[in-house]
């Protein structure tokens, strides 16, 4: 779906497109979730990975990209090296770049994202701390505020927004969704869905996300965000979330 | 073999073989022997197993306990009196512990008052829950001869080495309130636990069940019992059930039900019991839900000021509130206590003057128990009322009365072969020992829930537990247990011995949530499961009442009264337990023979339509006569057949469906009601098998109700169909295997997900405690619903996923049932009428308003997702104009 000439959502999925970049965005892919879950006895089959990989192979099949940007929260685990995640990093990493052929990987490292810096060099991606700016493109996690001020567009991710819905027989249906807009200060911003297969959503029409990322506090009027849902292999336009709220309402 | 023992044996045949102590204490405590006693004690003194049913104070518990103190006796005699465990005697309920360890210590003491020599004294121990670590210490050091328990804790006991030591010489193991247990998975555990127990240490014991009655006793034998290698064991039934003769009416706090408002009527249910409290000297009032206890003692403190002599108990109160009150009970200083199921088993709560039941208590064992509590002895009459709140409950209890006095017992079921339970088991067992598969596979058939048990789904357990659904490098994390395939074996994990201690049983964990009105004014509390569900403004009933949901905050609901609204949403979860099909039955066939009198009463056929509340003083010659009811019941009964025949022409029975459509204005929604009188686990295979095949055929989300006597299903308002629509529905169910159909579908509905989450914890799947944290409901939910979509990927072999379809199918719905009666309706059988109404016919209202819900969401996601937007923008769109 194209958003605007150079900003198109990959039909269906979690993940941005750049034309101008040639790049694929995406985020919080809390790789090693299963594997942090067993440890603590549960048993999750791993599919999260699984589902990552087939995700960005449409993706690169579809745009042709030859770069990868991940806005943070690339591993799921907050204080310790995890030997699981690692494992699922390398094995990501590898798989992009030779299945996939793509030449540079970036992540913006998220809250979760500490000790990425270890292995770097070691599996070969480049990490920026919270945020990157590029030809007046802020790639900006979320936790936080960003440094920057001078953009023409900002990128975030960690929010995990989705829509909530009623359907006609009453039926709560939670939907995953891009958001879009402009901040107040009419630069462009985009918030990314969570990639990660366990990932609940957020939902931003019937809760206050403010707590959740500082920056919408002051920067941007949540209401006057467009939800871009991922439906079913299709992208459906919900419209601003300042509409699906006043529906809502009794 | 299982024998029924019909012919009591004489006083010299029970008595003859006692030590002589036991039977001189014996008789100078009672009189006579109770009937269960005349049957069980020589038995028990044979060493034969035996099941004994009774009511309470038929001094079933020590007719199991005498002899087995008399062989104590004998041993302690000649100086073979250990510091073993000889008996182990399980409860299902920590509040009944306490008590036998008092009504066991004092009788051991009496016994021993008159024995001068010195000789060694039989010692009693509680391990529980609540079992401090000290005392536990104790017990591995100094082991009671008697150990008193729960199945949670003889589960753990069982994995203890140092206990096991001295377990070594059990020869007795008794199972008391063996109803609560032979049907649900609770029970399916402990039966694990004692045919493990026999394993372990190496031979057979003595096995003992008491419980109020249950049907068919046979099944209830062979599920205490088990079986040899080949053939079932022994046991022999004592149903001393119907000994105690009782006295019980359904009584009608109004006139007239059907007219009378809510608050009239809850008004005079208190006025009622309040007369009853007062002319008896101590009454027990019984109500279906915990909620509804606290509501009860609320109510009768706020409108006959009393106070201390008043009291509620339930499980969810603390085991000092709850011990504080049967001893106040036991010392006669209550008036009234208040339970929902906690005084309805065996504790010793002195005499009971009188029982009220509020509301269908759901089946006849069950009421004929409650009832049972009161009488000071065997040879008293049991006295009891049951005060119905509303029309249905009115029709539900006295035919339920009706079927008490004519002996009519629903049936149970064991839940077979589930691999949840399973799971736990094999977890504990690799503990103890390395396992060769077949003789763990030969030990886990030896119980009834298991003597079917296929090999592969054994298999699968192991495979299950040992990680093998993962791929080979992540299976150190995942396996809890070894499984050895080349060698035939399967051996424990250091690290999953924790996870056994802190993970076992069976009951599954929900967080309630408190329901407030505006001032702070406690309403009762719901499951935070619904709270998840409800949207503002939306409608549901608690207490019988309607409220409106606010909003909500941590752990609480916030609503306002929505007096005469009807539920937008039902609850989904339903606290109540099904309506048995035998009674449904019973109902249908009162309804058949009612609808007849009615309809030939000359009241009304020279009444064209006008409504008018008909009186009738004299019952003489009607059915109703013989029914134990009262006179407000009969007239109530009479006008509410009178009102559905005046409006509907048609009273629907187990032989004879109505089929309404109707548009409900209110919540814009086409609804079909259907009026199904099988019992909520019949209605559950038969909606949903309704709603599958309308989502499918028509492409729609179809939302279900379920209640023990009909069912309801709603449709958008653009989506209304035809009489001739149904009855290709209908037609279309020729040739179909329900069974087939609501399994490819069921992972479409709620009930799915929630059943999968308590699979998922029972089998270890998902951890509520691990290494010294709980985790919280709320997360576990939130896993294991993105879990069920993963775990799908593994696919249907997988035993967690296995296990949640065969719990919906087997335990929940009544599949071979339904299947019947769908057979039924396609040969005509079951006659049915598809009639449209402009409002809900009278015999449907309670139904739309009790119950539970579910949903079939459209087959296609696609499409489902492309209708919800459609519907969304439209809102929206109405909105901004």
């Amino acid at each position: 779906m194209k958003i605007t000439e150079d900003l198109c959502i990959v039909e269906g999925y979690p993940v941005l497109f750049i034309k101008s970049m040639n790049a694929l965005v995406c985020s919080d892919l809390h790789l090693g979730y299963e594997g942090v879950m067993a440890e603590k006895g549960n048993f999750i089959p791993k599919v999260n990975l699984k589902n990552i990989k087939r995700i960005l192979t449409h993706a690169v099949n579809e745009t042709k990209a030859d770069r990868l940007i991940i806005d943070g929260d690339i591993k799921n685990e907050f204080s310790k090296v995890h030997i699981e995640e690692f494992k699922e990093l390398r094995e990501l990493v590898d798989y992009l770049k030779s299945e996939l052929e793509l030449g540079r990987i970036t992540l913006i490292k998220g809250n979760h994202d500490n000790f990425v810096d270890r292995v770097k060099n070691r599996i070969g991606i480049e990490t920026f701390s919270c945020e990157m700016l590029e030809n007046s493109r802020l790639f900006f996690h979320g936790d936080g505020m960003p440094r920057e001020k001078l953009y023409k567009l900002i990128v975030m991710g960690h929010l995990h927004p989705a829509i909530t819905l009623y359907n006609k027989v009453g039926v709560k249906e939670k939907l995953h969704c891009f958001l879009y807009g402009k901040t107040k200060k009419g630069q462009e911003a985009i918030v990314l869905p969570a990639m990660n297969y366990f990932a609940e959503g957020v939902g931003v029409n019937t809760q206050d996300v403010s707590d959740i990322v500082p920056f919408f506090r002051s920067f941007i009027d949540i209401n006057n965000m467009r939800a871009l849902c991922l439906g079913e292999r299709e992208i459906m336009d919900f419209g601003v979330i300042g509409n699906l709220r006043a529906a809502a309402g009794p | 073999m299982i024998e029924y023992i019909k012919e009591p044996y004489s006083k010299e045949e029970s008595l003859g073989r006692l030590n002589i102590f036991v039977r001189k204490w014996f008789e100078s405590k009672y009189k006579e022997l109770t009937p269960p006693q005349k049957y069980a004690l020589k038995l028990i003194s044979d060493n034969k197993s035996v099941l004994i049913t009774a009511p309470t104070g038929s001094g079933k518990t020590f007719s199991a306990f005498t002899s087995i103190l008399s062989d104590l006796m004998n041993l302690a005699f000649s100086g073979k009196l250990e510091e073993k465990v000889y008996c182990i005697y399980v409860s299902p309920l920590r509040a009944l512990n306490n008590d036998i360890y008092q009504n066991l210590i004092a009788p051991i003491d009496e016994i021993y008052s008159d024995i001068t020599i010195p000789i060694k004294k039989i010692s009693v121990g509680i391990r529980t829950g609540d079992t401090t670590a000290k005392v536990r210490q104790q017990h591995i050091k100094h082991p009671p001869n008697i150990l008193v328990t729960t199945p949670e804790s003889l589960a753990i006991i069982i994995n203890s080495e140092r206990f096991l030591q001295n377990l070594g010489s059990v020869k007795y193991v008794i199972i008391d309130e063996l109803h609560e247990l032979a049907n649900n998975k609770r029970g399916v555990h402990l039966s694990l636990s004692i045919e493990r127990l026999e394993d372990l240490i190496g031979h057979g014991f003595v096995r003992i069940g008491l419980g109020a009655t249950l049907s068919p006793l046979d099944n209830a034998a062979r599920f205490l019992v088990g079986y040899s290698k080949d053939t079932e064991r022994d046991c022999y039934i004592i149903d001393a059930t119907w000994e105690k003769r009782m006295d019980f009416t359904a009584i009608c706090p109004v006139r007239d039900i059907i007219n009378a408002k809510d608050s009239r009527i809850e008004d005079s249910i208190y006025q009622m019991i309040n007369r009853i409290i007062k002319e008896n000297r101590t009454t027990i009032v019984f109500t279906n839900t915990r909620s509804g206890t606290e509501r009860v003692v609320y109510n009768l403190t706020k409108k006959f000021g009393y106070n201390e002599d008043i009291a509620a108990h339930h499980g969810s109160l603390s085991r000092e509130m709850r011990l504080g009150v049967e001893d106040m009970l036991k010392k006669g200083k209550l008036k009234c206590a208040v339970s929902s199921t906690s005084l309805e088993l065996g504790i010793d709560i002195g005499t009971i003057d009188n029982v009220v039941q509020l509301g269908s208590p759901k089946s006849v064992s069950r009421v004929v128990q409650r009832i049972g509590r009161s009488g000071h002895s065997f040879n008293d009459v049991a006295k009891g009322e049951v005060i119905v709140t509303n029309r249905d409950d009115l029709i539900e209890c006295s035919v339920m009365l009706d079927a008490a006095m004519r002996r009519r017992l629903d049936s149970f079921t064991t839940p077979k072969n589930a691999l949840d339970v399973l799971s736990q088991h094999i977890v504990g067992m690799s503990q103890t020992k390395k396992w060769d598969i077949d003789s763990a596979f030969d030990l886990v058939r030896r119980t009834y829930a298991y003597r079917t048990l296929p090999k592969e789904d054994f298999i699968s357990v192991l495979r299950y537990l040992s990680g093998e659904y993962v791929e080979l490098e992540n299976r150190r994390v995942y396996a809890k247990i070894v499984y050895d395939e080349k060698n035939g074996k399967f051996y424990g994990k250091g690290s999953s011995r924790l996870i056994y201690f802190l993970n076992l049983g069976t009951i599954p964990d929900e967080v309630s949530i408190n329901v407030m009105a505006p001032g702070n004014k406690w309403i009762g509390s719901i499951q935070e499961e619904f709270l998840t569900r409800l949207k503002p403004g939306d409608i549901f009933v608690l207490g019988g009442k309607p409220y409106r949901f606010e909003y909500s905050r941590i752990m609480t609901c916030h609503v306002t009264e929505a007096p005469g609204q009807i539920p937008t949403i039902p609850p989904w979860f339903s606290e109540q337990l099904p309506l048995t099909y035998e009674l449904a039955i019973e109902i249908g066939k009162f309804r058949e023979s009612f609808d007849t009198e009615v309809r030939s009463s000359e009241l009304i056929k020279n009444n064209s339509g006008y409504r008018q509340v008909f009186t009738r003083k004299n019952w003489k010659g009607s059915i109703l006569e013989r029914m134990p009811m009262d006179d407000n019941s009969r007239n109530s009964a009479f006008n509410y057949f009178a009102e559905q025949i005046l409006f509907a022409n048609f009273v629907p029975n187990h032989k004879a469906m109505l089929i309404e459509k109707v548009f409900d204005e209110e919540g814009k929604r086409n609804l079909i009601i259907f009026h199904s009188l099988y019992g909520r686990r019949i209605n559950d295979a038969i909606s949903r098998i309704f709603a599958i095949t309308i989502s499918d055929k028509y492409g729609a989300d179809v939302s279900i109700n379920v209640g023990d006597i009909g069912f309801v299903l709603a449709t958008g308002a653009d989506l209304k169909l035809k009489k001739s629509d149904i009855e290709s529905i209908i037609g279309s169910f020729e040739g179909i295997d329900a069974a087939e159909l609501l399994k490819n579908n069921i992972r479409r509905t709620e009930m799915m997900k929630r059943r999968f989450r308590y699979c998922a914890a029972r089998s270890f799947m998902v951890l509520r405690n691990y290494v010294g944290y709980k985790i919280s409901v709320r997360k576990q939910q939130v896993s294991s619903q993105l879990m069920l979509k993963a775990v799908e990927e593994i696919g249907g072999d997988f035993p967690i996923l296995k296990e949640t379809y065969r719990e919906i199918l087997e335990d929940i719905m009544d599949l071979p049932r339904a299947g019947t009666i769908i057979k039924s309706l396609i040969s005509k059988d079951i006659v049915y009428k598809i009639i449209d109404t402009p409002v809900p016919s009278p015999f449907s209202h309670m139904m739309m308003t009790f119950g539970e819900a579910d949903v079939i969401m459209m087959h296609d996601r696609r499409r489902h997702l492309r209708e919800l937007h459609k519907e969304v923008m439209k809102r929206i769109r109405g909105v901004k104009k």
